[in-house]
């Protein structure tokens, strides 16, 4: 764990520069732990793959008295599970939504079924936010879904849309550029501010991808459309 | 009793006009930008003359600015860029509260000097707060970006002695400016060589320049990246390089995360600065210590207190 100045009201601590469950654990842990600490001077803080950034207020505290109360901070005891059960989030594989699927199976040499299969049969973790509002990153994607981002950009990606990049997956938010590999679209709104939570993720949450036809597409969007579709139902 | 709404009507939209007050800060974990006016100080001037409460949005206008008709019994207050404001046909006098009766018609000229002027009006805006904030992004369908034939309404409050902010606090905004610095998590990465022509440079703003950020023109020489970043926080003020060696500072509505080396970070006093700059306009680098940075931080908040309080 390594502590770095950031400007003069935050500070960064690194822990080892790699993308895995253990590392960002240990962010999560010590955001949970600088949050029960109760901090002085503390305005938030920004979590990470492998760092966690805390902004304060200079005239509050100083970088020094900050790092140093940090240091000693014990987070070890910290749960680094999350409590909340599975986030099961229904995706539709099938075009007119799963724009690079059919390539991307041909660039592998797999079947179109084998990267839903895996893609699906994954268990990924939030490894942090970021992006777009409310778009997570979840990880880690299986090796035979390892992809490479899009050579030209997508100008727009489709609000919904489900995209694969490096060994990372996840969902739009809203319609943006993006380079991602498109492979499905899920009609669940990831963000929205009229929402009680407008945040479908949270940073260490566990979730899985549940295969839907177009039909069950349709219906699930009109019924959030209406307003009778539950968010608590997508928890397992 | 039913009070006459202020109705503000926008018979031009102008470059860029968009409603913002002090941002949102409280879901940076989730992936949403802080947001709010790009000029803090002149924001907070701008309401203050009126005696608003913190937090008031008021109107961002940027560069080339919109016609607006004002209608009801109100005050009004700019600050910030100096555009040739006129208040029906006539120059209207910036950092002091001034009196509307009925209706007026604003409407603004060449550019003094600055990028972006504020408009205060005396009252209780009606709008609806998203994520706790009035302030504007427009990708994220946050707040409102002002188009033509668009209309905000205003609760006013009962008419106020004139304020005036007094003329020596008030800021000038040179086409050149010194921007001072602290370190960022990759300062120490970066070859001597680069930091040595970051902080001789002599940088001009470049054309992509916006609420996101400003580019800056000149490249970092024979610039080769490290390997890739993780990504990590990136704040307003926050200047990274991207793997052509460009410099890019980040500003209000910038990502909260990002995968380019953080060379060096703008200190917080200083950040207002960038939303008056333009492009073509020049800057240099200082690095200045943590404790220089505090007490310029300080110094500046003092102004506020003392001609706010």
């Amino acid at each position: 764990m390594q502590i770095k100045p950031f400007g003069d009201s935050a500070i960064l601590i690194a822990f080892e520069q790699e993308i895995s469950l253990e590392i960002n654990a240990k962010v999560n842990a010590l955001h949970q732990a600088i949050l029960k600490a109760n901090l002085k001077g503390i305005n938030t803080c920004i979590p990470a793959y492998a760092s966690l950034t805390v902004l304060y207020n200079p005239l509050k505290i100083s970088y020094s008295e900050l790092s140093e109360k940090i240091l000693n901070l014990d987070f070890s005891e910290e749960k680094t599970k999350n409590d909340l059960k599975t986030l099961r989030i229904p995706v539709c594989y099938e075009m007119p939504f799963a724009l690079d699927l059919e390539t991307l199976a041909q660039e592998k040499a797999i079947s179109t079924e084998k990267i839903i299969e895996v893609h699906s049969s994954t268990v990924y973790q939030v490894f942090m936010l970021g992006f777009l509002p409310g778009f997570a990153y979840l990880g880690k994607l299986p090796e035979i879904l390892n992809s490479s981002r899009k050579a030209k950009p997508r100008l727009k990606v489709p609000q919904g849309s489900v995209g694969l990049a490096g060994y990372q997956t996840g969902i739009y938010p809203c319609e943006s550029p993006g380079g991602w590999q498109i492979i499905g679209r899920t009609p669940v709104p990831v963000f929205d501010r009229a929402r009680e939570n407008p945040f479908l993720f949270k940073q260490g949450e566990q979730v899985q991808f549940k295969p839907i036809n177009l039909e069950e597409f349709y219906i699930l969007e009109e019924k959030i459309k209406q307003g009778t579709f539950k968010i608590e139902s997508l928890y397992a | 009793m039913l009070k006459k709404h202020i109705r503000i009507f926008f018979e031009k939209a102008g470059l860029e006009t968009t409603v913002q007050d002090l941002g949102r800060s409280d879901y940076l974990a989730y992936g949403v930008p802080q947001s709010g006016a790009m000029d803090k100080f002149a924001y907070r001037i701008a309401n203050h003359l009126l005696d608003n409460p913190i937090n008031t949005p008021v109107l961002e206008i940027t560069y080339l600015a919109p016609n607006i008709l004002i209608e009801g019994d109100c005050q009004i207050a700019l600050t910030g860029a100096n555009l040739s404001p006129k208040l029906n046909g006539k120059t209207l006098p910036m950092y002091e509260a001034v009196n509307i009766q009925e209706s007026a018609k604003l409407s603004f000229g060449n550019i003094q000097n600055g990028c972006r002027t504020y408009l205060a009006i005396r009252g209780n805006w009606l709008l609806e707060q998203h994520l706790g904030s009035c302030s504007t992004l427009n990708n994220s369908k946050l707040g409102k970006a002002i188009q033509k034939g668009d209309e905000l309404f205003v609760e006013p409050f009962a008419r106020i002695p004139k304020r005036i902010f007094p003329k020596k606090f008030r800021p000038t905004y040179p086409e050149e400016v010194n921007i001072r610095v602290l370190p960022a998590p990759e300062f120490e990465d970066f070859d001597k060589q680069s930091i040595g022509f970051f902080f001789s440079q002599t940088y001009t703003i470049s054309k992509e320049s916006n609420r996101i950020g400003y580019r800056l023109q000149e490249v970092l020489p024979n610039f080769s990246p490290q390997t890739e970043l993780i990504s990590s926080a990136t704040l307003p003020g926050t200047i990274q390089i991207t793997s052509a060696g460009q410099a890019i500072v980040l500003l209000a509505d910038a990502q909260t995360t990002g995968g380019y080396p953080r060379i060096a970070q703008v200190i917080t006093a200083d950040l207002d600065k960038f939303a008056q700059l333009k492009p073509n306009d020049k800057i240099r680098f200082q690095l200045v210590t943590w404790e220089e940075a505090r007490r310029i931080l300080s110094k500046k908040m003092s102004v506020l207190a003392f001609n706010l309080a």
